[in-house]
């Protein structure tokens, strides 16, 4: 079967908006790393009083739809204040190009990361906002809720691909997936959770098993 | 080839030469016979492909009746490795290849290990070469094959074949050697004698020939089983229908290829000087990746864009009508980057953002010129985009 981009795809990949960086930003977030291939980092400046983001901007190391994608939420984002920007979603994002190959779907999951990365930033640092990263098997679990099975472009958590999350006194952490040993996309899989896992500062080791 | 394009991804196909069309033209409209023997129109295809076998022969400095036509580069290669292997199993099941083999290759061998095969994978240095020692010290009393892609299909590397052969001259017993030439033939001269190789293979639709068709040179004396079976028409390794028209075309390009050879060889290298020269000179951060120039394959060139991705510059070249291959994960069926530029010391980025350009006989200055133009402005931009690029 033939995989393309849709044209509202090209289009902001040929012209994408919001492109650069914004110098002295209220805040500012980087998701995903150039080792993975594609990574993303969204400026923002806001509103004090209306807490309105009246300024977005991004930069991307990535593929098209990576670039198409960051183009595409930071439109959606602007304006909106940042209770509301908070709630757009991966699958909004990627409706609101006209969809996107199953195995691109993790561009659209990278770029609201990113951008909710840099929302949460800005309430941690300007708005003196505490939150709680402990780590424990519903945080992990939403982590994984993030992490896209490429093959149907579905996260692992819907698609019941995680069979068990187990942490220990020493915070490892097993995670079974049940995946075929020779699954073409057990390595990107296993990466995308490890690196997402890596996010909690107190983590000890991961074990990604495949059951 | 769309108006203006630029095709420069040869290595993954390539077009088919009109003069190629022409020739098989005859045989997909009145010539539809099968060979066959005594009757007029029988022994006129029997002839045709008698003298097919025979330019494909020549070239390679082998007999006729030593090389089998087949359905493409994939059906040569299991023909080959799995009949080798299968019918040698009393000598041993062990075979040697490489990490940087051409995937068709390795997923032969993978097979063959769910069957009780087993292997060794040597590896290959930076700029792609074997490491010979290793081959030297994982030859087996039960090695039966030793198997190895002859161009690299993404760095354009030429496996110096004669000192492999040397290798294997000095081991206790027998060892086949089998090449994946499909890259390398109608590029550099082959000569299955000198190189001592025991099977070799080819693909029509890699040297400007059409597609589904290619061939096996099978020394004679090789032990070796049938994979697939059925009514034998021209050998019994490959049964069923012969596809003469493609076996004429297949036939017709060798010529075209081989026909001043040297001289076609010396145009391509000038073109892939000037695309190298000309994108180190106008692109700054770029890597060649693979052996030196002169050394490598006439019409391979693969380059890493520090600070940007490969699937964005290849499709930003695709709206110029260019068109290129990367090494990009984002581009690849499990989200990996090419594992040829992984095994050969790159980094994941260098592997993202590399983008291979390889020639054939139709691209021309112009064609080179007009992609480094283009290169330099997708570049530039993909650069302003990235959070790397303003370094």
């Amino acid at each position: 079967m033939a995989i393309k981009y849709t044209k509202k795809v090209i289009e902001h990949f040929q012209n994408p908006h919001n492109v650069g960086k914004i110098e002295n930003p209220d805040a500012m977030a980087t998701e995903g790393s150039p080792a993975c291939g594609d990574q993303l980092s969204v400026y923002l400046k806001v509103d004090k009083k209306s807490q309105i983001i009246k300024e977005i901007k991004f930069q991307s190391y990535g593929c098209a739809s990576n670039i198409a994608t960051a183009s595409i939420i930071t439109d959606m984002a602007l304006g909106k204040i940042i209770e509301e920007a908070k709630k757009i979603t991966w699958k909004q994002a990627a409706d609101k190009l006209g969809g996107l190959p199953p195995i691109k779907m993790h561009c659209s999951v990278l770029a609201i990361d990113a951008l909710r990365g840099a929302i949460k930033n800005y309430e941690k640092n300007k708005l003196g906002k505490k939150f709680d990263e402990s780590l424990n098997k519903q945080s992990i679990e939403k982590q994984l809720n993030e992490v896209i099975y490429g093959k149907v472009g579905v996260d692992i958590i819907s698609l019941r691909l995680v069979k068990y999350i187990g942490i220990d006194e020493k915070n490892n952490v097993l995670i079974e997936l049940s995946l075929n040993k020779e699954d073409q996309f057990k390595d990107d899989l296993k990466h995308e959770i490890t690196e997402r896992l890596n996010r909690f500062p107190k983590i000890g080791k991961i074990k990604i098993a495949l059951v | 080839m769309k108006k203006n394009g630029v095709y420069l991804d040869n290595c993954k196909t390539s077009k088919l030469a009109p003069e190629v069309l022409d020739e098989m033209i005859p045989y997909l409209k009145g010539k539809f016979w099968y060979p066959g023997a005594f009757t007029s129109i029988g022994t006129e295809i029997a002839e045709a492909i008698d003298d097919s076998q025979k330019t494909i022969a020549d070239v390679l400095n082998a007999k006729p009746k030593e090389i089998i036509f087949t359905s493409g580069g994939t059906d040569a290669n299991n023909i080959a490795i799995k009949g080798l292997m299968r019918a040698n199993k009393n000598v041993g099941k062990h075979f040697i290849t490489s990490t940087i083999s051409h995937p068709a290759v390795l997923a032969i061998f993978q097979a063959l290990e769910k069957e009780g095969y087993e292997g060794t994978y040597i590896s290959a240095n930076r700029d792609g070469y074997l490491n010979l020692e290793e081959l030297k010290n994982a030859i087996r009393k039960d090695t039966v094959l030793v198997a190895f892609t002859h161009i690299n299909h993404i760095l354009g590397t030429i496996q110096k074949i004669e000192k492999i052969k040397n290798i294997l001259a000095k081991a206790n017993h027998k060892i086949y050697l089998f090449l994946d030439s499909c890259e390398a033939f109608a590029k550099i001269p082959i000569d299955v004698k000198m190189f001592g190789i025991d099977i070799l293979s080819i693909s029509a639709h890699k040297f400007n020939g059409p597609k589904g068709i290619g061939a096996l040179f099978l020394k004679k004396g090789t032990k070796i089983v049938p994979i697939q079976h059925g009514i034998t028409r021209l050998h019994h390794l490959k049964p069923g229908s012969v596809n003469v028209p493609a076996i004429i075309g297949m036939q017709k390009a060798v010529q075209l290829a081989f026909e001043n050879f040297e001289e076609q060889i010396s145009k391509l290298r000038k073109l892939q000087n000037l695309l190298h020269n000309t994108i180190s000179e106008r692109i700054l951060d770029v890597k060649l990746n693979g052996p030196p120039l002169g050394e490598r394959s006439p019409t391979h060139l693969n380059f890493s864009f520090s600070f940007v991705e490969g699937e964005a510059i290849m499709l930003m070249l695709d709206f110029e009508k260019i068109y290129v291959e990367t090494g990009s994960a984002c581009y690849s069926q499990g989200l990996k980057p090419n594992y040829i530029l992984m095994q050969t010391g790159r980094t994941h980025e260098e592997s993202h953002s590399s983008i291979r350009f390889t020639l054939d006989r139709f691209v021309t200055k112009e064609g080179i010129l007009r992609t480094v133009n283009v290169l330099e402005k997708v570049i530039k931009e993909l650069r302003r985009r990235s959070p790397f690029g303003e370094n």
